[in-house]
């Protein structure tokens, strides 16, 4: 169904490194130029074209005027499918794409906001990732659409998208127009919650990485990014003056109640196992509104609750072993 | 998935199967006049037994069903057409080919196949017959497949979508058409001979019998048009010739085939008529010219020995060529002996009755002359009428009709005249063709229909030669003033009536037939000639190809730039109005002292970055971005809009903002 599906994949990677090349990395909003889009006569497009040769033939040959007319009347439509089917690309504006994290063996999406910014509905715009099956949808004049684009999340870790591709038949399958969208999108899937130990109870055990500093009363968790509303008197100034982040020293008040799961209390020989069973009490955790940490070797997540603290959470246990976990620290020059 | 029955399919998807079925039907349809019926009803009861296959899901026949079904198909073709070759073959076989298509499309690369079958079969019906009132039928055909590509495209489309954007599409197609037409060089000659259809139009035949003009007579279908450089000549003198008849069995006249002589040196009389023919095809080889033609008008064409014009190809195409005749000549050399025999032969022993009566006159006669004026008195006086319903006539036609039924039209009298003649020795021939034509004041021709169809004699007289004799004229002279039709009886005659009693009626068939001549003069045989001539109108003074390659170019270059523009135009983003080039400009100068604002902040949030940026400008900023957000999503406050808009424009106009304040800490 893609394009250039019947070339061989070697020549089809040296086609899309030369599109990547021409059109250099996309920053949304993008609108849909001209010399983004590309188009060629689809199977039946060709078909149409030799029956346009063979009619051709048959009309010089016997000198008949209205089969000459007919030929060429169809030649032309042939043209005004062509202009036709690039215009229904031309000027959509890809507005925003990312795909929200999902949990493993499950099925993700990527949500795709196209724009219509002009007066021409446009019809059958396809969007598809690679390798994947393309999903379909009108956009009324003026309007603005979310596509939903089933992405598979077999297993743990960050689904990265490098391109996405926009392509069109219509209005008569003749030709298709196409064009690819280098925008990356990453989709953090989540270990898949599972295992049957009881969460830990309620502890202040301790954790592996514990640096000295702190009140006495206040157990130091460890430093994580500024976030708005932050006390400033928590951020870590002398780091900010190295020229690091700024960072905030986070500490755990003292005498409150708090789950730290930690992954090396488990005793599961496999990986999976532990980074699942620690992805279902983070799951259950939340849900039961408690405050809870995680602790993987390297990483440690200080107590905390709410939605984003769970994403930081899970996704650590998603990256865990990875590259990206590596560079989730800080320091392997992961890209910005 | 091919084998496996499908379950019911719902309306939409039934959708594009329906759409490519109605295209296939729509090309059998043009094309069931001209292969036998049983093709045309074999594939159309195949395509309404596929449709409810599809709607109850049954299965479709397997590959090897399929492959015996298309062997059986060639195989009856064959027996059918002895050939597989030629345009009534070929397109026997393409139906029923695709019809077996129909029994596996179920990929959408199947239905395909069905739209371009139906294209084909288009192509077919254009190539066989290219009248202006087929015109119409073409267009909808291809109106009609170009609609199914947009449905078996994507089955969304209703049936109104799909025809609107085919009909826009075919529409914006048309210039870029016609230029093509008229600017694509066209080759002379063709690369590839295919046998043309083999069955004969109506129009006369090589051979007369005894009922076959009057089939012609309720045909009211032009057989030629003509139109003369000068004068006309006078209506009694329209005697259009066609195929001259020599031998006779009794029953039936026919051309004496593999027989060559050299024409008579003629001496040509009277005022001399050039003219141009326009002839229908009639996949015959005679080209009728008033009689007599003096010349051939094309290299291809014989003038016989007796003065008919004879093609060297059947017509399949309408022809046009320039003629001189002259209605008087007189011969300057003696009849030859196997002319002479050839032209006094009879049948041994048949109509005596006939041959008695004649050897009797001619006896009573002076010369052949008179023997001539007395066969004349004998149609005129004996009580014989003009009809166009005669009665059957027994084994001797002439002897039964001469004395019994004394009733007939032109053949019988063109043929009891010649075998009078003939039965005295007296050469004589039967000249079939044409009597008359109706003038056509829009056009400025005379168009001869088939109903002007006529028979009459020559007789060849010492001292004058080949002599036209009409006895018909003798008998029915109101035929030749009139015309056929009020000749007619009356089921035959009705429609013929009701047109001549309606003036307007008339004038409306004069003109429909001025734009048919009109069609096929300009459309259907424009050719290379016809393109350079449409280059000289130009004022090229040379005309070639390469000018035509120039013209084709110019025209498609001309019109891709038309069709971008024209097709690009609704694509583009409707242009800012005042408020929003007012709102960038503002953004613009922000942009300059300070971070600019995000694609998806809106004038308030933007407000409040620039003023924790740039406290200073806190109120004249603010005040202008709030006052954009009222004028843009406030109520609508529409007599002072314009004028708000503008003052919000020079207010952003007057606003300076210097750099140097602030800046980070």
């Amino acid at each position: 169904m893609p394009t250039l599906a019947p070339l061989p994949a070697l020549v089809r990677a040296r086609v899309h490194d030369w599109m990547r090349r021409r059109q250099g990395p996309d920053v949304l909003p993008v609108r849909l130029e001209r010399r983004r889009l590309y188009i060629l006569p689809t199977g039946a497009g060709v078909a149409f074209g030799m029956l346009l040769f063979l009619m051709l033939l048959a009309g010089l040959n016997y000198g008949n005027s209205l089969a000459l007319f007919l030929t060429f009347l169809l030649a032309a439509f042939a043209l005004v499918a062509m202009q036709q089917c690039h215009r229904n690309l031309l000027g959509i504006a890809v507005i925003a794409a990312h795909a929200p994290a999902v949990f493993a063996r499950t099925t993700g999406a990527v949500h795709l906001t196209l724009a219509n910014p002009a007066s021409l509905a446009r019809a059958q715009v396809e969007a598809a990732m690679p390798e994947l099956a393309a999903v379909a949808a009108d956009l009324p004049a003026h309007e603005r659409q979310q596509l939903e684009l089933p992405l598979p999340a077999p297993a743990r870790g960050l689904v990265r998208i490098e391109r996405l591709r926009l392509a069109t038949v219509h209005p008569f399958g003749l030709f298709r127009a196409w064009t690819w969208v280098h925008t990356p999108i990453e989709m953090m899937v989540y270990p898949r919650p599972h295992g049957s130990l009881p969460m830990p109870a309620h502890s202040g055990h301790k954790t592996g990485a514990r640096p000295r500093g702190g009140s006495d009363a206040d157990e130091w968790l460890g430093l994580r990014p500024f976030r708005d509303g932050d006390s400033p008197r928590q951020v870590d100034w002398k780091a900010y003056a190295r020229e690091a982040p700024l960072l905030v020293k986070e500490y755990r008040p003292a005498g409150s109640e708090l789950r730290l799961f930690d992954f090396t209390q488990l005793t599961d020989p496999d990986t999976e196992a532990r980074l699942s069973q620690l992805a279902r009490w983070v799951v259950e955790a939340e849900a039961h509104g408690e405050r809870y940490g995680v602790a993987l070797p390297g990483v440690l997540l200080p107590p905390d609750r709410g939605p984003e603290h769970r994403h930081r959470c899970l996704a650590a246990l998603a990256v865990f072993g990875s590259d990206d976990g590596a560079g989730h620290g800080g320091g392997t020059g992961a890209p910005g | 998935m091919a084998a496996a029955p499908a379950p019911p399919a719902d309306r939409e998807a039934l959708r594009p199967l329906a759409w490519a079925c109605a295209a296939f039907a729509g090309g059998v349809l043009l094309n069931c006049d001209r292969v036998p019926a049983w093709t045309p009803a074999t594939a159309l009861l195949l395509i309404a037994w596929r449709l409810t296959t599809e709607r109850s899901g049954a299965r479709l026949p397997g590959t090897v069903a399929r492959a015996l079904l298309a062997l059986a198909v060639v195989a009856v073709v064959l027996w059918r057409f002895h050939t597989l070759n030629g345009l009534a073959a070929g397109t026997a076989l393409l139906m029923l080919m695709s019809t077996l298509k129909l029994l596996e499309t179920r990929a959408r690369r199947d239905q395909l196949v069905m739209v371009g079958a139906g294209l084909f079969l288009l192509l077919a019906a254009c190539l066989d017959r290219q009248s202006l009132a087929r015109l119409p039928l073409y267009a909808l055909q291809a109106w009609l497949c170009c609609s199914a590509l947009a449905v078996v495209a994507s089955a969304g489309f209703g049936a109104r979508a799909a025809l609107q954007l085919a009909g826009r599409a075919l529409l914006l197609a048309l210039p870029l058409a016609v230029a093509l037409f008229l600017f694509f060089p066209r080759l002379p000659g063709a690369f590839w001979a295919i046998p043309r259809g083999g069955e004969a139009l109506t129009g006369l035949s090589d051979s007369m019998s005894p009922g076959s003009i009057v089939k012609l007579v309720a045909d009211y279908d032009p057989a030629f048009r003509v139109q003369f450089a000068a004068r006309a000549p006078p209506a009694e003198e329209l005697y259009w010739r066609g195929p001259v008849l020599h031998d006779f069995d009794g029953h039936t006249w026919r051309r004496t085939s593999g027989v060559f002589h050299l024409r008579q040196r003629l001496q040509y009389l009277g005022t001399p008529y050039r003219y141009r023919v326009a002839l229908e095809p009639t996949r015959q080889r005679w080209w009728f010219a008033l009689d007599t033609p003096a010349q051939s008008p094309d290299t291809n064409v014989l003038l016989t020995y007796d003065n008919q014009l004879l093609g060297a190809e059947p017509l399949t195409e309408p022809i046009s060529f320039d003629v001189l005749s002259y209605t008087h000549t007189r011969a300057l050399e003696p009849l030859g002996a196997f002319g002479r025999q050839q032209d006094t032969a009879l049948p041994p022993g048949a109509n005596p009755r006939s041959v008695g009566l004649a050897q009797t006159l001619r006896q009573r006669a002076g010369s052949d002359a008179d023997f001539v004026q007395a066969i004349l008195d004998y149609l005129r006086t004996g009580g014989f009428v003009y009809t166009l319903t005669p009665e059957a006539l027994g084994a001797d036609a002439v002897d039964d009709f001469v004395f019994d039924t004394r009733a007939g039209f032109c053949g019988h009298y063109a043929s009891a005249f010649v075998t009078l003649m003939r039965a005295a020795h007296v050469p004589a021939r039967v000249v079939t063709g044409y009597l008359g034509g109706e003038w056509n004041p829009i056009g400025g021709y005379f168009v001869v229909r088939q109903s002007d169809a006529h028979a009459w004699a020559e007789v060849w007289l010492e001292g004058r030669g080949w002599t036209r004799i009409d006895p018909t004229a003798v008998v029915a002279p109101e035929r030749l003033r009139r015309g056929v039709f009020d000749l007619l009886p009356d089921a035959l005659a009705t429609r013929a009536r009701l047109l001549r009693g309606s003036a307007w009626l008339t004038g409306l068939l004069q003109r429909w037939d001025a734009a048919n001549a009109w069609w096929s003069d300009h459309v259907v045989k424009f050719d290379y000639s016809a393109q350079l001539d449409l280059l000289g109108r130009f004022g090229i003074r040379s005309p070639d190809v390469r000018y035509l390659g120039w013209a084709f170019t110019l025209a498609l270059l001309g019109w891709l730039a038309f069709i971008a523009w024209h097709i690009g135009r609704s694509a583009r983003p409707a242009p800012p109005d005042a408020l929003a080039r007012a709102y960038a400009r503002l953004c613009h100068k922000l942009a300059r002292i300070g971070p600019p604002r995000a694609p998806h902040q809106g004038p308030l949030s933007f407000a409040a970055t620039v003023t924790t940026h740039r406290p200073d400008l806190k109120d004249s900023v603010h005040a202008l971005l709030a006052r954009y957000a009222q004028l843009r999503y406030g109520p609508a406050a529409p007599a002072s809009r314009a004028q708000d808009i503008e003052e919000f424009r020079r207010a952003v106009a007057r606003l300076s903002l210097s750099r140097a304040v602030g800046g980070r800490q």
